[in-house]
Protein backbone atom coordinates (compact mmCIF):
# COMPACT_ATOMS: atom_id res chain seq x y z
CA UNK A 1 0.00 0.00 0.00
CA UNK A 2 1.12 3.77 -0.94
CA UNK A 3 3.20 4.90 2.41
CA UNK A 4 1.55 8.21 1.74
CA UNK A 5 -2.24 6.34 2.31
CA UNK A 6 -1.42 4.75 5.37
CA UNK A 7 -1.73 7.58 8.11
CA UNK A 8 -5.14 9.21 6.86
CA UNK A 9 -6.65 5.72 6.44
CA UNK A 10 -5.70 4.25 9.59
CA UNK A 11 -7.07 7.69 10.86
CA UNK A 12 -10.12 7.03 8.93
CA UNK A 13 -10.69 3.79 10.96
CA UNK A 14 -10.02 5.55 14.10
CA UNK A 15 -12.42 7.93 13.26
CA UNK A 16 -15.24 5.22 12.30
CA UNK A 17 -14.25 3.48 15.38
CA UNK A 18 -15.31 6.48 17.40
CA UNK A 19 -18.34 7.00 15.87
CA UNK A 20 -19.61 3.60 15.98
CA UNK A 21 -19.04 3.66 19.69
CA UNK A 22 -20.73 7.04 19.71
CA UNK A 23 -23.87 5.61 17.94
CA UNK A 24 -24.20 2.63 20.18
CA UNK A 25 -23.95 5.13 23.35
CA UNK A 26 -26.33 7.11 22.40
CA UNK A 27 -28.58 4.95 20.58
CA UNK A 28 -29.48 1.24 21.40
CA UNK A 29 -27.59 1.65 24.53
CA UNK A 30 -28.84 4.80 25.51
CA UNK A 31 -28.89 5.81 29.44
CA UNK A 32 -26.52 2.64 29.85
CA UNK A 33 -23.21 1.77 31.33
CA UNK A 34 -21.76 3.06 28.28
CA UNK A 35 -20.58 6.42 28.45
CA UNK A 36 -20.72 8.73 25.11
CA UNK A 37 -17.96 9.52 23.62
CA UNK A 38 -17.83 13.23 24.48
CA UNK A 39 -18.13 12.83 28.09
CA UNK A 40 -15.32 9.52 28.12
CA UNK A 41 -12.83 11.79 26.68
CA UNK A 42 -14.19 14.98 29.28
CA UNK A 43 -13.67 12.64 31.70
CA UNK A 44 -9.67 11.97 30.35
CA UNK A 45 -9.21 15.67 29.96
CA UNK A 46 -10.02 15.69 33.79
CA UNK A 47 -8.00 12.62 34.76
CA UNK A 48 -4.84 13.69 32.32
CA UNK A 49 -5.28 17.35 34.85
CA UNK A 50 -4.88 15.39 38.40
CA UNK A 51 -1.59 13.95 39.75
CA UNK A 52 -3.16 11.00 41.39
CA UNK A 53 -3.49 9.58 37.24
CA UNK A 54 -0.08 10.43 36.73
CA UNK A 55 1.31 8.33 39.73
CA UNK A 56 -0.99 5.46 38.75
CA UNK A 57 0.90 5.94 35.43
CA UNK A 58 3.89 5.48 36.59
CA UNK A 59 3.33 2.35 39.04
CA UNK A 60 1.55 0.84 35.90
CA UNK A 61 4.80 1.67 33.68
CA UNK A 62 7.52 0.91 36.20
CA UNK A 63 6.19 -2.49 37.37
CA UNK A 64 5.30 -3.76 33.90
CA UNK A 65 9.18 -2.34 32.54
CA UNK A 66 10.67 -3.71 35.41
CA UNK A 67 9.57 -7.03 35.17
CA UNK A 68 9.42 -7.72 31.45
CA UNK A 69 12.99 -6.39 32.12
CA UNK A 70 13.93 -9.11 34.61
CA UNK A 71 11.73 -11.73 32.72
CA UNK A 72 13.96 -11.32 29.67
CA UNK A 73 16.93 -11.21 31.10
CA UNK A 74 16.42 -14.16 33.56
CA UNK A 75 14.82 -15.75 30.00
CA UNK A 76 17.42 -15.68 28.04
CA UNK A 77 19.97 -16.98 30.65
CA UNK A 78 18.44 -19.89 31.47
CA UNK A 79 17.25 -20.17 27.90
CA UNK A 80 20.52 -20.23 26.60
CA UNK A 81 21.60 -22.32 29.41
CA UNK A 82 19.26 -25.20 29.20
CA UNK A 83 19.50 -24.86 25.01
CA UNK A 84 23.09 -25.83 25.09
CA UNK A 85 23.75 -28.48 27.79
CA UNK A 86 21.52 -31.48 26.81
CA UNK A 87 20.90 -32.88 30.26
CA UNK A 88 19.65 -29.61 31.34
CA UNK A 89 17.54 -29.61 28.42
CA UNK A 90 15.64 -33.00 28.97
CA UNK A 91 15.44 -32.23 32.99
CA UNK A 92 13.48 -29.02 32.64
CA UNK A 93 11.67 -29.80 29.88
CA UNK A 94 8.54 -31.06 31.33
CA UNK A 95 8.24 -29.03 33.83
CA UNK A 96 8.52 -26.09 31.78
CA UNK A 97 5.77 -27.76 29.47
CA UNK A 98 3.51 -28.38 32.48
CA UNK A 99 4.09 -24.12 33.51
CA UNK A 100 3.27 -22.75 30.26
CA UNK A 101 -0.03 -22.84 29.72
CA UNK A 102 -0.58 -21.80 33.21
CA UNK A 103 -2.10 -18.18 33.16
CA UNK A 104 -0.88 -16.07 35.74
CA UNK A 105 -4.62 -15.13 36.69
CA UNK A 106 -4.13 -18.93 38.38
CA UNK A 107 -2.00 -17.95 40.90
CA UNK A 108 -2.73 -14.57 41.49
CA UNK A 109 -4.67 -15.50 44.97
CA UNK A 110 -1.56 -17.24 45.84
CA UNK A 111 0.72 -14.35 44.90
CA UNK A 112 -1.49 -11.73 46.80
CA UNK A 113 -1.70 -13.86 50.01
CA UNK A 114 2.04 -14.01 49.72
CA UNK A 115 2.72 -10.53 48.85
CA UNK A 116 -0.75 -8.34 49.80
CA UNK A 117 -1.71 -5.93 47.18
CA UNK A 118 1.34 -4.32 46.55
CA UNK A 119 4.36 -3.23 43.88
CA UNK A 120 6.06 -6.88 44.55
CA UNK A 121 2.81 -8.84 43.96
CA UNK A 122 2.18 -7.23 40.47
CA UNK A 123 6.00 -7.51 39.57
CA UNK A 124 6.00 -11.31 40.59
CA UNK A 125 3.35 -11.86 38.32
CA UNK A 126 4.65 -10.36 35.09
CA UNK A 127 8.01 -12.08 35.94
CA UNK A 128 5.88 -15.17 35.77
CA UNK A 129 3.78 -14.36 33.19
CA UNK A 130 6.60 -13.14 31.09
CA UNK A 131 9.66 -15.38 32.14
CA UNK A 132 8.60 -18.78 30.56
CA UNK A 133 7.74 -18.16 26.96
CA UNK A 134 10.65 -16.13 26.79
CA UNK A 135 12.82 -19.02 28.36
CA UNK A 136 11.43 -21.59 25.65
CA UNK A 137 12.10 -19.22 22.60
CA UNK A 138 15.26 -18.78 23.52
CA UNK A 139 15.34 -22.45 23.91
CA UNK A 140 14.12 -23.08 20.57
CA UNK A 141 16.44 -20.13 19.20
CA UNK A 142 19.39 -22.10 20.26
CA UNK A 143 18.42 -25.10 18.85
CA UNK A 144 17.88 -23.13 15.32
CA UNK A 145 21.68 -22.13 15.21
CA UNK A 146 23.37 -23.06 11.93
CA UNK A 147 25.82 -26.11 12.33
CA UNK A 148 27.72 -24.84 9.36
CA UNK A 149 27.63 -21.26 11.37
CA UNK A 150 28.85 -23.20 14.61
CA UNK A 151 31.49 -25.32 13.32
CA UNK A 152 32.58 -22.26 11.76
CA UNK A 153 33.21 -20.78 14.80
CA UNK A 154 34.59 -24.03 16.19
CA UNK A 155 36.69 -24.52 13.36
CA UNK A 156 38.68 -20.87 13.73
CA UNK A 157 39.10 -21.65 17.87
CA UNK A 158 36.67 -19.61 19.34
CA UNK A 159 36.24 -21.00 23.22
CA UNK A 160 33.07 -22.04 24.43
CA UNK A 161 31.99 -18.82 25.79
CA UNK A 162 32.68 -17.04 22.74
CA UNK A 163 30.64 -19.07 20.45
CA UNK A 164 27.70 -18.55 23.04
CA UNK A 165 27.68 -14.85 23.17
CA UNK A 166 28.46 -14.33 19.65
CA UNK A 167 26.86 -17.28 17.78
CA UNK A 168 24.69 -18.86 19.82
CA UNK A 169 22.99 -15.69 21.21
CA UNK A 170 22.63 -13.48 18.15
CA UNK A 171 21.26 -17.08 16.40
CA UNK A 172 18.67 -17.17 18.80
CA UNK A 173 17.40 -13.73 18.55
CA UNK A 174 14.41 -13.40 16.16
CA UNK A 175 13.10 -16.53 18.55
CA UNK A 176 13.78 -13.90 21.30
CA UNK A 177 12.95 -11.28 19.38
CA UNK A 178 9.12 -12.63 18.72
CA UNK A 179 9.22 -13.73 21.96
CA UNK A 180 10.23 -10.60 23.43
CA UNK A 181 7.54 -8.70 21.17
CA UNK A 182 4.62 -10.84 22.74
CA UNK A 183 5.45 -10.50 26.32
CA UNK A 184 5.86 -6.78 26.16
CA UNK A 185 1.88 -6.25 25.73
CA UNK A 186 1.51 -9.22 27.59
CA UNK A 187 3.64 -7.51 30.93
CA UNK A 188 1.27 -4.34 30.63
CA UNK A 189 -1.91 -6.65 30.91
CA UNK A 190 -0.70 -8.49 33.59
CA UNK A 191 0.02 -5.56 35.80
CA UNK A 192 -3.36 -3.88 34.81
CA UNK A 193 -5.08 -7.37 35.96
CA UNK A 194 -3.02 -7.78 39.01
CA UNK A 195 -4.49 -4.16 40.26
CA UNK A 196 -8.13 -4.87 38.83
CA UNK A 197 -8.12 -8.40 40.71
CA UNK A 198 -5.28 -8.26 43.05
CA UNK A 199 -5.40 -4.29 44.36
CA UNK A 200 -2.19 -3.88 43.32
CA UNK A 201 -0.69 -0.10 42.46
CA UNK A 202 -1.10 1.66 39.24
CA UNK A 203 -4.24 2.20 36.50
CA UNK A 204 -5.49 -1.51 37.29
CA UNK A 205 -6.51 0.05 41.07
CA UNK A 206 -7.93 3.09 39.54
CA UNK A 207 -10.40 1.02 37.32
CA UNK A 208 -11.22 -1.17 39.94
CA UNK A 209 -12.32 2.27 42.13
CA UNK A 210 -13.97 3.67 39.23
CA UNK A 211 -15.84 0.46 38.86
CA UNK A 212 -16.47 -0.01 42.82
CA UNK A 213 -17.96 3.39 42.48
CA UNK A 214 -19.91 3.10 39.28
CA UNK A 215 -18.20 6.08 37.55
CA UNK A 216 -18.24 4.70 34.24
CA UNK A 217 -17.21 7.44 32.20
CA UNK A 218 -14.04 7.41 33.91
CA UNK A 219 -13.55 3.70 33.82
CA UNK A 220 -13.74 4.17 30.30
CA UNK A 221 -11.51 6.97 30.37
CA UNK A 222 -9.19 4.54 32.05
CA UNK A 223 -9.49 1.93 29.45
CA UNK A 224 -8.86 4.73 26.97
CA UNK A 225 -5.82 5.46 28.32
CA UNK A 226 -4.87 1.78 28.33
CA UNK A 227 -5.59 1.38 24.91
CA UNK A 228 -3.21 3.75 24.13
CA UNK A 229 -0.68 2.36 26.24
CA UNK A 230 -0.70 -0.81 24.44
CA UNK A 231 -0.26 0.58 21.19
CA UNK A 232 2.56 1.92 22.49
CA UNK A 233 4.23 -1.31 24.23
CA UNK A 234 3.28 -2.94 21.27
CA UNK A 235 5.18 -0.20 18.81
CA UNK A 236 7.85 0.02 21.36
CA UNK A 237 8.86 -3.46 21.14
CA UNK A 238 8.39 -3.78 17.17
CA UNK A 239 10.41 -0.90 16.26
CA UNK A 240 13.14 -2.28 18.90
CA UNK A 241 13.07 -5.71 16.97
CA UNK A 242 13.18 -4.11 13.62
CA UNK A 243 16.76 -2.21 15.13
CA UNK A 244 18.09 -5.39 17.08
CA UNK A 245 17.03 -7.65 13.85
CA UNK A 246 17.80 -5.41 11.02
CA UNK A 247 20.02 -8.28 10.04
CA UNK A 248 17.37 -10.80 9.86
CA UNK A 249 15.33 -12.12 6.65
CA UNK A 250 12.35 -10.88 7.81
CA UNK A 251 13.78 -6.94 8.53
CA UNK A 252 16.01 -6.62 5.36
CA UNK A 253 16.05 -3.56 3.35
CA UNK A 254 14.81 -4.91 0.01
CA UNK A 255 15.24 -1.92 -2.35
CA UNK A 256 12.76 -1.95 -4.84
CA UNK A 257 13.83 -0.90 -8.73
CA UNK B 1 41.04 -6.38 -8.36
CA UNK B 2 44.43 -5.35 -7.20
CA UNK B 3 46.39 -7.97 -4.86
CA UNK B 4 48.19 -7.31 -1.88
CA UNK B 5 49.30 -9.23 1.24
CA UNK B 6 52.03 -7.69 2.93
CA UNK B 7 54.80 -10.08 4.61
CA UNK B 8 53.86 -10.11 8.21
CA UNK B 9 55.42 -12.79 9.68
CA UNK B 10 53.30 -14.86 12.11
CA UNK B 11 54.76 -16.84 15.09
CA UNK B 12 56.05 -20.07 14.35
CA UNK B 13 56.42 -19.27 10.51
CA UNK B 14 59.90 -18.56 10.50
CA UNK B 15 60.94 -22.34 9.98
CA UNK B 16 58.98 -22.56 6.89
CA UNK B 17 60.09 -19.21 5.45
CA UNK B 18 63.52 -20.44 4.68
CA UNK B 19 61.82 -23.05 2.32
CA UNK B 20 60.92 -20.46 0.29
CA UNK B 21 64.62 -19.82 -0.73
CA UNK B 22 64.41 -23.66 -2.21
CA UNK B 23 60.76 -23.47 -3.73
CA UNK B 24 62.04 -26.16 -5.93
CA UNK B 25 62.29 -28.49 -2.92
CA UNK B 26 58.20 -27.96 -2.12
CA UNK B 27 56.55 -30.95 -2.17
CA UNK B 28 59.34 -33.28 -2.87
CA UNK B 29 59.13 -36.83 -0.73
CA UNK B 30 61.87 -35.71 0.89
CA UNK B 31 60.71 -33.15 2.81
CA UNK B 32 58.52 -33.98 6.36
CA UNK B 33 55.28 -34.51 6.40
CA UNK B 34 53.17 -31.57 8.09
CA UNK B 35 49.74 -33.34 7.30
CA UNK B 36 49.38 -36.99 7.55
CA UNK B 37 46.05 -39.04 6.90
CA UNK B 38 46.96 -42.81 7.96
CA UNK B 39 44.06 -45.48 7.17
CA UNK B 40 41.23 -42.85 8.14
CA UNK B 41 38.11 -44.43 8.13
CA UNK B 42 34.57 -42.52 8.14
CA UNK B 43 31.39 -43.99 8.93
CA UNK B 44 28.30 -42.27 9.64
CA UNK B 45 25.60 -43.53 11.69
CA UNK B 46 25.39 -46.83 13.40
CA UNK B 47 23.43 -50.11 13.04
CA UNK B 48 21.35 -51.27 10.34
CA UNK B 49 21.76 -47.27 8.82
CA UNK B 50 25.95 -47.03 9.43
CA UNK B 51 27.05 -45.07 5.83
CA UNK B 52 30.66 -45.99 5.10
CA UNK B 53 31.63 -42.69 3.97
CA UNK B 54 35.16 -43.07 3.65
CA UNK B 55 37.66 -45.88 3.84
CA UNK B 56 41.12 -46.65 4.81
CA UNK B 57 42.31 -43.39 3.44
CA UNK B 58 46.05 -42.61 3.49
CA UNK B 59 47.80 -39.66 2.08
CA UNK B 60 50.40 -36.69 3.43
CA UNK B 61 50.75 -33.17 2.65
CA UNK B 62 53.99 -31.02 3.34
CA UNK B 63 54.92 -28.11 4.30
CA UNK B 64 54.35 -25.26 1.97
CA UNK B 65 53.19 -27.61 -0.43
CA UNK B 66 49.92 -27.05 -2.46
CA UNK B 67 47.55 -30.36 -2.96
CA UNK B 68 44.19 -30.70 -4.39
CA UNK B 69 41.68 -33.08 -3.85
CA UNK B 70 39.26 -34.19 -6.75
CA UNK B 71 36.27 -37.07 -6.59
CA UNK B 72 33.11 -37.10 -7.92
CA UNK B 73 30.31 -35.13 -6.07
CA UNK B 74 28.96 -37.28 -3.02
CA UNK B 75 32.33 -39.13 -2.63
CA UNK B 76 33.17 -38.07 0.85
CA UNK B 77 35.41 -34.77 0.29
CA UNK B 78 33.98 -32.78 2.48
CA UNK B 79 33.86 -35.37 5.18
CA UNK B 80 37.33 -35.95 4.82
CA UNK B 81 38.03 -31.98 5.18
CA UNK B 82 35.67 -32.05 8.38
CA UNK B 83 38.23 -34.80 9.89
CA UNK B 84 40.90 -33.12 9.11
CA UNK B 85 39.58 -30.02 10.73
CA UNK B 86 38.66 -31.59 14.36
CA UNK B 87 35.18 -30.86 13.77
CA UNK B 88 34.17 -34.67 13.69
CA UNK B 89 36.17 -37.85 14.92
CA UNK B 90 37.28 -39.74 12.48
CA UNK B 91 35.96 -43.85 12.98
CA UNK B 92 39.23 -45.24 13.19
CA UNK B 93 42.47 -44.48 11.31
CA UNK B 94 43.82 -41.14 12.03
CA UNK B 95 44.66 -37.29 11.20
CA UNK B 96 47.83 -35.52 12.51
CA UNK B 97 49.49 -32.69 12.28
CA UNK B 98 53.10 -32.53 12.58
CA UNK B 99 52.95 -36.24 14.50
CA UNK B 100 50.00 -34.53 17.00
CA UNK B 101 47.27 -36.63 16.24
CA UNK B 102 43.96 -33.98 15.23
CA UNK B 103 40.97 -34.41 17.76
CA UNK B 104 39.93 -30.77 17.88
CA UNK B 105 40.45 -28.03 15.74
CA UNK B 106 43.84 -27.28 15.11
CA UNK B 107 44.98 -23.30 16.40
CA UNK B 108 47.33 -23.12 13.41
CA UNK B 109 44.22 -24.64 10.87
CA UNK B 110 42.04 -22.55 9.05
CA UNK B 111 38.95 -23.71 6.90
CA UNK B 112 37.01 -21.99 4.77
CA UNK B 113 33.77 -23.79 3.97
CA UNK B 114 31.95 -25.07 1.07
CA UNK B 115 28.84 -23.61 2.49
CA UNK B 116 30.55 -20.49 2.61
CA UNK B 117 27.10 -18.39 2.61
CA UNK B 118 26.07 -20.51 5.94
CA UNK B 119 29.42 -19.79 7.35
CA UNK B 120 29.37 -16.46 7.55
CA UNK B 121 27.43 -14.74 10.21
CA UNK B 122 24.37 -12.96 8.85
CA UNK B 123 24.32 -10.12 11.52
CA UNK B 124 27.93 -8.89 10.98
CA UNK B 125 29.31 -6.70 8.14
CA UNK B 126 31.89 -8.34 6.38
CA UNK B 127 34.72 -6.35 8.02
CA UNK B 128 33.41 -7.62 11.69
CA UNK B 129 33.34 -11.28 9.90
CA UNK B 130 36.42 -11.24 8.97
CA UNK B 131 37.69 -9.75 12.36
CA UNK B 132 35.36 -12.49 14.03
CA UNK B 133 38.09 -15.58 14.45
CA UNK B 134 41.07 -12.38 14.54
CA UNK B 135 39.78 -11.77 18.31
CA UNK B 136 40.80 -14.55 20.23
CA UNK B 137 44.34 -14.32 19.13
CA UNK B 138 44.90 -10.58 20.78
CA UNK B 139 46.76 -9.08 18.40
CA UNK B 140 47.01 -5.37 18.17
CA UNK B 141 44.46 -3.52 17.09
CA UNK B 142 46.37 -1.83 14.13
CA UNK B 143 47.50 -4.84 13.21
CA UNK B 144 44.40 -6.88 13.47
CA UNK B 145 43.14 -4.22 11.24
CA UNK B 146 45.80 -4.25 8.94
CA UNK B 147 45.23 -7.84 8.22
CA UNK B 148 41.77 -7.00 7.60
CA UNK B 149 41.80 -4.50 5.37
CA UNK B 150 44.72 -6.65 3.76
CA UNK B 151 42.83 -9.86 3.26
CA UNK B 152 39.88 -8.12 2.07
CA UNK B 153 42.16 -6.06 -0.66
CA UNK B 154 43.33 -9.24 -1.41
CA UNK B 155 40.09 -10.70 -2.75
CA UNK B 156 39.07 -7.47 -4.13
CA UNK B 157 36.22 -6.75 -1.27
CA UNK B 158 37.81 -3.77 -0.05
CA UNK B 159 34.81 -1.49 -0.87
CA UNK B 160 32.40 -4.05 1.09
CA UNK B 161 33.37 -3.88 4.27
CA UNK B 162 30.51 -2.04 5.66
CA UNK B 163 27.96 -4.08 4.19
CA UNK B 164 26.10 -7.44 5.10
CA UNK B 165 26.94 -10.69 3.60
CA UNK B 166 23.36 -11.11 2.51
CA UNK B 167 23.97 -7.69 0.85
CA UNK B 168 26.64 -9.56 -1.44
CA UNK B 169 26.36 -11.75 -4.26
CA UNK B 170 27.26 -15.51 -4.13
CA UNK B 171 30.82 -14.74 -5.49
CA UNK B 172 31.22 -11.77 -3.48
CA UNK B 173 30.24 -14.41 -0.03
CA UNK B 174 32.67 -16.67 -1.01
CA UNK B 175 36.03 -14.12 -1.07
CA UNK B 176 34.57 -12.83 2.32
CA UNK B 177 34.85 -16.44 3.90
CA UNK B 178 38.21 -16.79 2.03
CA UNK B 179 39.44 -13.47 3.40
CA UNK B 180 38.38 -14.02 6.79
CA UNK B 181 41.04 -16.99 6.42
CA UNK B 182 43.99 -15.44 5.03
CA UNK B 183 43.55 -12.49 7.70
CA UNK B 184 43.71 -15.60 10.08
CA UNK B 185 47.12 -16.39 9.15
CA UNK B 186 46.97 -20.08 9.25
CA UNK B 187 50.07 -22.06 9.00
CA UNK B 188 47.51 -24.99 7.14
CA UNK B 189 44.51 -23.41 5.10
CA UNK B 190 41.97 -26.31 4.10
CA UNK B 191 39.27 -25.15 1.57
CA UNK B 192 36.23 -26.48 0.33
CA UNK B 193 35.58 -25.59 -3.52
CA UNK B 194 36.21 -22.43 -2.87
CA UNK B 195 36.04 -21.01 -6.24
CA UNK B 196 32.91 -22.48 -7.25
CA UNK B 197 30.72 -19.27 -7.12
CA UNK B 198 33.03 -16.96 -8.93
CA UNK B 199 33.70 -15.92 -12.66
CA UNK B 200 36.33 -17.50 -14.50
CA UNK B 201 38.33 -13.77 -14.42
CA UNK B 202 37.89 -13.53 -10.19
CA UNK B 203 38.64 -17.69 -10.18
CA UNK B 204 42.14 -17.53 -12.03
CA UNK B 205 43.05 -14.19 -9.75
CA UNK B 206 42.13 -16.55 -6.52
CA UNK B 207 44.45 -19.10 -7.75
CA UNK B 208 47.10 -16.99 -8.07
CA UNK B 209 46.73 -15.55 -4.82
CA UNK B 210 46.53 -18.88 -3.59
CA UNK B 211 49.61 -19.56 -5.10
CA UNK B 212 51.15 -16.00 -3.78
CA UNK B 213 50.03 -16.70 -0.22
CA UNK B 214 52.23 -20.41 0.02
CA UNK B 215 55.22 -18.36 -1.48
CA UNK B 216 54.80 -15.77 0.96
CA UNK B 217 53.71 -16.71 3.99
CA UNK B 218 55.19 -20.68 3.20
CA UNK B 219 51.39 -21.80 4.31
CA UNK B 220 50.78 -25.22 3.71
CA UNK B 221 46.90 -25.83 1.22
CA UNK B 222 44.76 -28.57 0.98
CA UNK B 223 42.21 -27.53 -1.89
CA UNK B 224 39.01 -29.75 -2.60
CA UNK B 225 37.96 -28.52 -6.34
CA UNK B 226 35.68 -29.99 -9.43
CA UNK B 227 37.82 -28.20 -11.81
CA UNK B 228 40.81 -30.56 -13.12
CA UNK B 229 42.55 -27.50 -14.48
CA UNK B 230 42.25 -25.84 -11.36
CA UNK B 231 44.15 -28.70 -9.43
CA UNK B 232 46.62 -29.17 -12.32
CA UNK B 233 47.79 -25.42 -12.12
CA UNK B 234 47.44 -25.39 -8.13
CA UNK B 235 48.97 -28.39 -7.06
CA UNK B 236 52.15 -29.90 -6.19
CA UNK B 237 50.28 -32.97 -6.05
CA UNK B 238 46.63 -34.38 -6.92
CA UNK B 239 44.85 -36.89 -4.59
CA UNK B 240 42.28 -38.46 -6.85
CA UNK B 241 39.40 -39.65 -4.75
CA UNK B 242 36.88 -42.26 -5.96
CA UNK B 243 35.20 -45.70 -5.74
CA UNK B 244 32.28 -46.08 -2.45
CA UNK B 245 33.57 -45.94 0.24
CA UNK B 246 36.14 -43.55 -1.40
CA UNK B 247 39.80 -44.30 -1.61
CA UNK B 248 42.83 -42.69 -2.54
CA UNK B 249 42.32 -44.05 -6.21
CA UNK B 250 46.15 -41.71 -6.96
CA UNK B 251 48.55 -39.48 -6.09
CA UNK B 252 49.73 -37.42 -9.39
CA UNK B 253 52.53 -35.42 -8.56
CA UNK B 254 52.50 -32.56 -10.91
CA UNK B 255 55.65 -30.97 -12.58
CA UNK B 256 55.20 -27.72 -13.95
CA UNK B 257 58.02 -25.21 -13.39
CA UNK B 258 57.80 -22.81 -10.50
CA UNK B 259 56.22 -19.93 -10.80
CA UNK B 260 52.85 -20.28 -12.54
CA UNK B 261 51.17 -18.36 -14.78
CA UNK B 262 47.77 -18.43 -16.02
CA UNK B 263 48.79 -18.13 -19.62
CA UNK B 264 51.83 -19.62 -19.59
CA UNK B 265 51.88 -22.27 -17.56
CA UNK B 266 48.59 -23.58 -19.00
CA UNK B 267 49.21 -23.47 -22.37
CA UNK B 268 52.37 -25.85 -22.04
CA UNK B 269 52.42 -29.38 -23.79
CA UNK B 270 53.22 -31.07 -20.09
CA UNK B 271 49.91 -29.09 -18.77
CA UNK B 272 48.10 -30.68 -21.00
CA UNK B 273 49.47 -34.14 -20.28
CA UNK B 274 49.18 -33.92 -16.50
CA UNK B 275 45.66 -32.85 -17.11
CA UNK B 276 44.70 -35.42 -19.12
CA UNK B 277 46.53 -38.31 -16.45
CA UNK B 278 44.16 -37.06 -13.58
CA UNK B 279 41.17 -36.59 -15.90
CA UNK B 280 41.73 -40.41 -17.31
CA UNK B 281 42.09 -41.09 -13.29
CA UNK B 282 38.94 -39.92 -12.99
CA UNK B 283 37.13 -41.45 -15.56
CA UNK B 284 38.53 -44.90 -15.10
CA UNK B 285 36.07 -47.28 -14.38
CA UNK B 286 36.69 -47.92 -10.29
N1 LIG C 1 26.21 -35.82 8.66
C1 LIG C 1 26.00 -36.81 7.77
N2 LIG C 1 25.26 -37.89 8.10
C2 LIG C 1 25.06 -38.90 7.24
N3 LIG C 1 25.56 -38.92 5.99
C3 LIG C 1 26.30 -37.89 5.59
C4 LIG C 1 26.56 -36.77 6.45
N4 LIG C 1 27.33 -35.88 5.78
C5 LIG C 1 27.53 -36.42 4.56
N5 LIG C 1 26.92 -37.62 4.43
C6 LIG C 1 26.97 -38.51 3.26
O1 LIG C 1 28.31 -38.76 2.97
C7 LIG C 1 28.52 -38.77 1.57
C8 LIG C 1 29.66 -37.85 1.23
O2 LIG C 1 29.26 -36.50 1.48
P1 LIG C 1 30.27 -35.31 1.32
O3 LIG C 1 29.52 -34.06 1.63
O4 LIG C 1 31.49 -35.57 2.08
O5 LIG C 1 30.57 -35.38 -0.25
P2 LIG C 1 31.47 -34.44 -1.16
O6 LIG C 1 32.51 -35.28 -1.78
O7 LIG C 1 31.93 -33.27 -0.39
O8 LIG C 1 30.43 -34.00 -2.27
P3 LIG C 1 30.33 -32.63 -3.10
O9 LIG C 1 31.41 -32.66 -4.11
O10 LIG C 1 28.99 -32.68 -3.73
O11 LIG C 1 30.48 -31.52 -2.13
C9 LIG C 1 27.20 -38.41 0.93
O12 LIG C 1 26.62 -39.60 0.45
C10 LIG C 1 26.39 -37.84 2.05
O13 LIG C 1 25.04 -38.17 1.87
MG1 LIG D 1 31.54 -31.28 -0.46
Amino acid sequence: MNRKLRLPVSAGGVAAALALWQLIATGPMAGGPLPTVADTFAELAGLLAGGAFWAALADTLVIALAGLAAAAAAGVVTGVLIGSFEPVRYATAAVLEFLKPIPPIVILPLVVLIFGPTTPMSWFLVFFGCVLPIIMQTVAGVHDADPVTLDTARSYGLGRVEILARVTLPSAMPFIGTAMRVAAPAALIITVVAGLLGGGPGLGRSIYQAQASGDYPVLYAYVVVLGVLGLAFQGASALAERRLLHWHASYREVLTP
Amino acid sequence: MTRTLATHHHPGMENSMELQENPVALGTAAARPRLEVTALSKTYGSGPNAKCVIEDLTFTVTTGEVVCIVGPSGVGKTTLLKCLAGLQPATSGTAAIDGRRIDGPPPEMALVFQDYSRSLMPWLTVRKNVRLPLRHLRLPAQEMNQRIDDALRAVGLDGSDGKYPWQLSGGMQQRVAIARALAYRPEILIMDEPFASVDAQTRFELEDLCLKIRDDFGMTILVVTHDIDEAVYLSDRVVVLGAKPARVLDVIGIDLPAPRDQISTRSLPEFAEQRTTVLSMIRKPA
